[in-house]
């Protein structure tokens, strides 16, 4: 018997029985939507990310912190707990830099001293206003543009010259409609107003920054406005006031930029480690994020592979019927001089069918909805509406394939057992069948 | 004469133990080149079964078959399947058709599963269609034919492939005697003109008496083995 007609005879098979080869289908289908719209979610969001960090740029940029305190420095990082609890230690002054480290670390080679900021993270204000609103809005925190080639996307203006002697500030997109001002051009070259609360007294100090910058929104964007060092610091030491002394400058994490040319991001990072330092990249930082997504991509496909397994079981019960209902029929083609090589490859092409056509709807359908989903988003009040490269569902080919591939092999290996049974009958007991 | 088939001391036992039953006992026979051979009995009496150890599509429990020679035992995968589909053509007891399959698929069946290709398969089964007369029954679903038209469809499948073989089991059994003896005549036509060897399982004598041999079957062994005289058919 030919390739072509042994397929012919298979799909011929199939559906023969249309209901159950359809319920059947239907179960394969569940499976495979799952697990191709959460790949392509999947591949959207993590695509998203490398554009944004790509766009950004800050590919010389590295923290550093003391060896052993990055653990906790990546758990905040990322906004999503430390991960493994870090023992208490009493002595955990050791995590934050000593003067003698900082002379070292200056003199490492393939570090730029004259980036190096020991300004901290930043810090945060209370509130912001303008003098065209009577409202005041809770700020994001406030930080200074850090070492690296960074390109800050921005809507209009510029970040903040870090060592400009004069409190500017750029804003976060949003904020300008919200002081008041219709369009965000207006607002440059205004003043705004932060305050700040002294949680202790009570008391308000406020302090004015001029505008020369609102920033695009995105994923991955400078986490709060950007500053001048001078009002950072100022901002600083008025939170910081009525701080103890010995907390008052200390630093657990430096930023600065290092010498890409001369050493990749794992020799630079080596080089920290031998002199007791931990570095950490923007691929680094990336990479968190694209394992948070991938962890949650994980689980999704955990309930796309449990349908599977049901449907597995489905393909096994259809078949197994398929060869008791088609007994006789197998008999005769034994007899006739079918191969048991062949009529295996019928009942495996059968199963295999089925996984190509639960998968192949499972695919278009979620394709469909995933484009109208992406639709959607970009509408106006859609919630992606400000991000239009952004697609929260991206369907590859690969992803498509790989999917289709691995469903349709799942089928053949459930196929197996049955096709083995029909393939193994004897010739006269199957057409004494009754 | 050439022996196509030698059965020797053939014994078949169906089931174990307390349930054994042995529907062959120590059965020796020859079938010869261009001969047409009926075997007779009564019901239960292992007609069938005899037919079907003969064109090996059940393993004796003792006793050795040979065809062309060849010791049933070495016939294995590749070389049995080629023999059923090459050399063997069979008609059932039961009819065994694919009921929601046009007739002209199901005529078609040994030649698919040989590869021939489809253009030249549906012309091969077309003229087996013909020489059973149903050319006009091509396109029906195998179910919707009568019983006797069911048979002839049978007959053709059988033939499509130019067996050198043929088993019948009851091939007249469901027609009328008008039908059953075209059917007759075409069965022996093939043994004259094209010297195929007919195997007829029948209980009908005077089918039986026109074949060149006649083997008697009852309770498994062979009762009484006649040749009909020249020139009477
Ligand atoms: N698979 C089996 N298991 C047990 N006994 C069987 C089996 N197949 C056949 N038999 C028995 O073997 C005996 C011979 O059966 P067989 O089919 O050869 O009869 P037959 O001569 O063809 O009868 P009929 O004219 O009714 O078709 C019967 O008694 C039957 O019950
Ligand atoms: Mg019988």
């Amino acid at each position: 018997m030919s390739i072509i007609d042994t397929i012919r005879t298979a799909n011929h098979n199939l559906f023969r029985n249309k209901l159950r080869t359809f319920l059947t289908i239907l179960a394969i289908f569940i499976g495979s939507f799952t697990i191709i719209l959460n790949s392509a979610i999947n591949s959207g969001v993590n695509n998203f990310i490398d554009d944004q960090i790509d766009m950004i740029g800050g590919k010389d940029y590295i923290v550093i912190t003391k060896a052993g305190a990055m653990n906790s420095m990546g758990g905040a990082m990322m906004n999503m707990g430390a991960g493994t609890p870090i023992e208490y230690d009493e002595n955990a002054q050791a995590v934050s830099f000593t003067k003698n480290d900082l002379a070292k670390f200056e003199s490492i080679d393939g570090i730029d001293a004259s980036s190096i900021d020991r300004q901290d993270s930043g810090t945060s204000y209370t509130y912001i206003t303008s003098e065209k609103t009577s409202k005041k809005y809770q700020g994001n925190g406030l930080g200074i543009m850090p070492a690296g080639d960074f390109t800050i996307p921005m809507i209009v203006g510029d970040i903040p010259d870090p060592e400009t002697k004069e409190n500017l500030i750029a804003l976060e997109s949003g904020y300008p409609k919200a002081l008041g001002y219709d369009k965000d051009e207006d607002i440059i070259g205004e003043t705004v107003t932060l305050g700040i609360k002294d949680e202790v007294t009570g008391k308000v100090k406020e302090f004015k920054a001029k505008v020369i910058g609102v920033q695009a929104p995105g994923v991955v964007a400078f986490n709060g406005a950007a500053g001048t060092k001078q009002l950072v610091k100022e901002v600083k030491d008025e939170v910081e006031k009525y701080y103890p002394e010995a907390k008052r400058n200390t630093y657990y994490a430096i930023t600065a930029r290092f010498d890409n040319s001369k050493y990749t991001e794992s020799e630079i990072k080596q080089i920290l480690e031998d002199n007791g330092f931990e570095g950490m990249t923007v691929s680094d930082m990336s990479g968190m994020i694209h394992v948070f997504f991938d962890a949650m991509s994980v689980i999704l496909n955990i309930f796309g592979g449990i349908a599977l397994i049901a449907a597995s079981i489905g393909i096994i019960n259809t078949l197994f019927m398929s060869v008791e209902e088609r007994t006789r029929e197998i008999g005769l083609n034994k007899a006739l001089g079918m191969s048991n090589g062949r009529i295996f490859a019928e009942f495996s092409i059968e199963a295999i069918s089925l996984g190509f056509w639960g998968s192949a709807v499972g695919i278009i359908l979620s394709m469909i909805i995933g484009n109208i989903v992406n639709n959607l988003t970009h509408q106006p009040g859609g919630i992606l509406e400000a991000l239009p490269t952004f697609n929260l569902f991206n369907f590859t080919i690969g992803n498509i394939l790989t999917v289709m591939f691995i469903v349709m092999f799942i089928a053949f290996l459930a196929g197996t057992a049955p096709a083995w049974k029909a393939a193994h009958k004897n010739p006269i007991d199957a057409l004494r069948y009754e | 004469m050439n022996t196509v088939i030698e059965v020797k001391n053939l014994t078949k036992t169906y089931g174990k133990k307390a349930n054994a039953f042995t529907a062959l006992k120590n059965v020796s026979l020859n079938i010869y080149k261009g001969e047409s051979v009926a075997i007779i009995g009564k019901s239960g009496s292992g007609k069938s079964t005899l037919m079907h150890s003969l064109a090996l599509l059940d393993k004796p429990t003792a006793g050795t078959i040979k065809i062309d020679g060849v010791d049933s035992t070495k016939l294995k995968g590749k070389a049995l399947n080629q023999l059923r589909n090459k050399s063997f053509g069979f008609v059932f007891q039961q009819f065994f058709m694919n009921p929601s399959d046009s007739v002209l698929e199901n005529v078609t069946l040994p030649l698919k599963i040989a590869g021939i290709r489809r253009k030249k398969r549906h012309q091969l089964a077309s003229d087996a269609l013909k020489t059973v007369e149903l050319t006009e029954r091509e396109k029906f679903k195998a179910n919707d034919l009568s019983g006797g038209q069911k048979q002839r469809v049978c007959i053709a499948r059988a033939i499509v492939n130019n067996p050198k073989i043929l088993f019948a089991d009851e091939p007249t059994g469901n027609l009328d005697s008008t039908t059953g003896d075209k059917i007759i005549k075409l069965l022996f036509d093939l043994n004259k003109d094209k010297g195929v060897t007919l195997i007829i399982v029948t209980h009908d004598e005077d089918l039986a008496k026109l074949c060149d041999r006649q083997i008697r079957i009852s309770d498994g062994t062979i009762a009484e083995e006649t040749k009909t005289k020249k020139g009477k058919k």
